[in-house]
């Protein structure tokens, strides 16, 4: 029998409906109050510094959890009273206390160049010295040395840190805006993904009511589960590390590396089995077909393409016996993946316009039927701004942002700063916004586009490479304005919150992250996941920045057009293909995000993809499944996230304590 | 027009595998195969998502 064939739109829209379950509201009421404000404020700034911490052990800051620990502290303290929770509070109250929880993540950059200006790979590709000091003090400076980012060295990096920071609250309040009203009021796309996240404080708002729903209990025993795996991954090796000088990790943080085993029959291959089960948590929310496609690829790449293709064909050439997967990886991705992968990228670029041009087609022709859309005119009491004023706020917020670039690479041609920050950046966030619109997730991305540029502009200093380029994207923004409404919140309130709280984070991230930096080094072996990877990525990142030295760098001449040319044009073939044999699209980005990658970072999430398609749909139904999903994912990271704090708060005051000379 | 689409498509990964296995995977005969499949990408998106509306039009 024929397969019937389904439109790409059709095919992801049903998709996102499978998670939207309710229909948004359109009564909007404020959701800052002044108990909101404090509860984030205090549950935020408690969890910042186990945040921190947690992104240098695990690679993960369980920042995620956070918001929803506060959200249950909140629904909580309401029952108890006797009150109940309303849902614009709790979609506040996630929002900042996630924007607290995150604040001392922000300055992370400060800390990575203070480590990267030292390091042997800095000074072997002779650009220690040429780190410009608004990115970092120099490396034999105090500020450095003693770790303290309160010494004056400081100074001059964090003031244009902050003076970046203003400016870009300026752009991306107003970007996102505008393009909001573009494509949700004028043109009215109908942002399938939104209702997601509206859920999760509709889940605990109920829990204020009289009854407990469903909801509560999926979310407790998300959180069991989180709690025991918490302990078991993040607990011990934390708590051990405490009293003695190596921490046990009953599972190896954060990969168990079989790459040396497969050698013998899959020289070129990789796979390292990545320890962190909790990703089976994604597994279950993720497409069954993309979590499928994507392994299978994968294995295809590493014990077929690489070993008996592209080895054979002695594409990659530099692989020699007993390397470990990061040696693997850095060697295949120099002699060919970087390129082929470039390629892969720009076939996303193209399958994306293939698709979403004729949507626009067919909207203009759909609206002079229908009649529904063209008009500007928003809700009532939604708490809108003018455009006028949003448009006026971006151009200071760009102008100011250009001008900040120019004081920094003065000798970069300001043409380009100009072209990008007041053509590409409208356009490409334009396209953006009405992928998220249309499709609920992005799919422009033009890759080594800063590297191109570079090359165009014939500019040869280091110093380009710190510096922020005005690239930017807002149309996924535009989403958190769509659940703004769907959860009925006014969106002066939303601003008003943000721009309440961002004076006190901006403070406290400051001195947190220099207090966890105080009391050890990053890396050490305290911090097993930045002492794993803080290496490979300086090298990286050496290889990144001299890419276009003298014209004649490693990474330039890994990049050929051929290898490219054939990670573009097999990427769209296979895209061709799926659509001739009427397969799912959701294949193409499964397989091409599967090409190349290591199977062993995806056991994980295949085993929770597994589970949940072939055991508990059967079990609960589809329809109740999509519905735990979320709540449950959400229970899992607030269970990781508290053990998370626990260990951390306890390694903190020991540490604190054994640093101390008195 | 589907069946153009597809024709287009099957074409494009002909050529593309040809210059692979017979003239040295060269940029530019790859990228030539890359245009062709382009073509039949966009005609299937464009036959795809304009068939219904010009079924809803012709109904009116």
């Amino acid at each position: 029998m024929a397969r019937e064939r389904v439109t790409q739109a059709d095919e992801w829209q049903a998709w996102a409906q499978r998670y939207d379950m309710e229909g948004g509201i359109r009564t909007f009421e404020s959701g800052l109050t002044v108990k909101v404000f404090i509860g984030a404020l205090f549950v935020g700034l408690l969890m910042m510094p186990g945040s921190i911490y947690l992104s240098y052990v695990s690679g993960q800051s369980g920042a995620g959890a956070a918001p929803w620990v506060a959200v249950i502290l909140f629904t909580e303290l309401a029952r108890r009273s006797f009150t109940t929770a309303r849902r614009q509070e709790l979609y506040m109250l996630l929002g900042l206390t996630g924007a607290a929880v995150g604040s001392g993540l922000q300055y992370r950059n400060f800390i990575w160049y203070a480590y990267f200006i030292n390091t042997p790979q800095a000074a072997s590709y002779e650009i220690a010295d040429k780190i410009p000091d608004w990115i970092v003090p120099a490396g034999d400076s105090v500020g450095v040395l003693t770790r303290s980012l309160l010494h004056p060295d400081w100074l001059l990096p964090i003031g244009v840190y902050l003076a970046g920071k203003l400016l870009g609250t300026l752009r991306f309040v107003s970007g996102q805006y505008i393009l909001f009203r573009l494509t949700a009021d004028l043109e009215r796309l109908p942002y399938p993904m939104a209702p997601i996240s509206a859920q999760g404080a509709t889940a605990l708002a109920e829990t204020t009511g009289k009854e407990e729903t469903w909801r509560w209990r999926i979310f407790s025993i998300g959180s069991m589960a989180g709690l025991i795996w918490g302990f078991l991954y993040i607990g011990v090796p934390s708590l051990t590390g405490v009293m003695m000088s190596q921490p046990i990790q009953i599972l190896k943080i954060p990969w168990i590396d079989f790459t040396q085993s497969i050698e013998g029959f899959a020289p070129t291959g990789v796979f390292a089995l990545h320890t962190d089960f909790g990703q089976m948590l994604f597994g279950f929310v993720l497409p069954f077909p993309v979590v499928m496609t994507e392994f299978i690829a994968s294995m295809a790449t590493q014990f077929i393409l690489n070993p008996h293709i592209l080895y054979r064909f002695e594409i990659l050439h530099q692989w020699k016996p007993g390397l470990d997967v990061r040696g693997v990886g850095l060697y295949n991705g120099l002699d060919f993946w970087m390129s082929g992968n470039m390629g892969k990228s720009f076939s996303f670029a193209v399958v994306g316009m293939a698709a979403s041009v004729p949507m626009i087609f067919k909207m203009r022709r759909t609206k002079k039927t229908a009649g529904e859309r063209g008009t500007f005119a928003p809700p009532p009491n939604r708490g809108d701004f003018p455009i006028w004023l949003m448009g006026l706020m971006w151009f200071i917020g760009m102008g100011g942002f250009v001008w900040l670039i120019h004081w920094m690479v003065p000798n970069f041609p300001l043409s380009f700063l100009l072209g990008f920050a007041f053509l590409y950046t409208p356009l490409n966030s334009y396209i953006t916004a009405r992928t998220f619109g249309v499709l609920g997730r992005d799919l422009f991305e033009i890759p080594y586009l800063h590297e191109i540029t570079f090359i165009l502009s014939r500019y040869e200093e280091i110093d380009i490479w710190f510096a922020p380029f005005p690239d930017e994207d807002y149309g996924r923004g535009t989403q958190s304005w769509r659940v703004l409404e769907l959860t009925g919140t006014t969106f002066t309130s939303n601003l008003a919150g943000t721009l309440l709280i961002m004076p006190i984070l901006i403070v406290s991230g400051i001195v947190v992250l220099h207090f966890i930096w105080k009391i050890a080094p990053i890396p050490s072996a305290q911090y097993p996941y930045a002492q794993m990877m803080w290496p490979i990525n300086a090298t990286n990142e050496c290889l990144m920045k001299t890419s276009l030295r003298d014209g004649n760098s490693e990474m330039l001449q890994a990049l050929r057009g051929d290898y490219v040319a054939a990670g573009f044009t097999g990427s769209i073939a296979i895209y061709g293909m799926l659509w001739v044999f009427k397969m799912p699209s959701m294949w193409f980005y499964g397989i091409i995000g599967g090409i190349g990658a290591d199977p062993g970072s995806m056991v994980a999430r295949l085993l929770g993809a597994i589970i949940g398609r072939f055991y508990m749909i059967k079990r609960f139904g589809m329809k109740r499944w999509y519905m735990f999903n979320p709540v449950l994912a959400a229970g899992f990271a607030c269970g990781v996230g508290l053990i998370g704090m626990g260990t951390v708060a306890i390694a903190l005051v020991s540490k604190a304590v054994i640093v101390k000379p008195f | 027009m589907e069946k153009i689409a597809s024709l287009i498509i099957i074409i494009g990964t002909f050529l593309w595998l040809f210059s692979i296995l017979a003239l040295g995977g060269r940029w530019q005969w790859q990228m030539l195969s890359a245009l062709v499949l382009i073509v039949g990408i966009f005609t299937a998106h464009f036959w795809e998502e304009l068939r219904d509306t010009d079924s809803d039009e012709e109904k009116d």
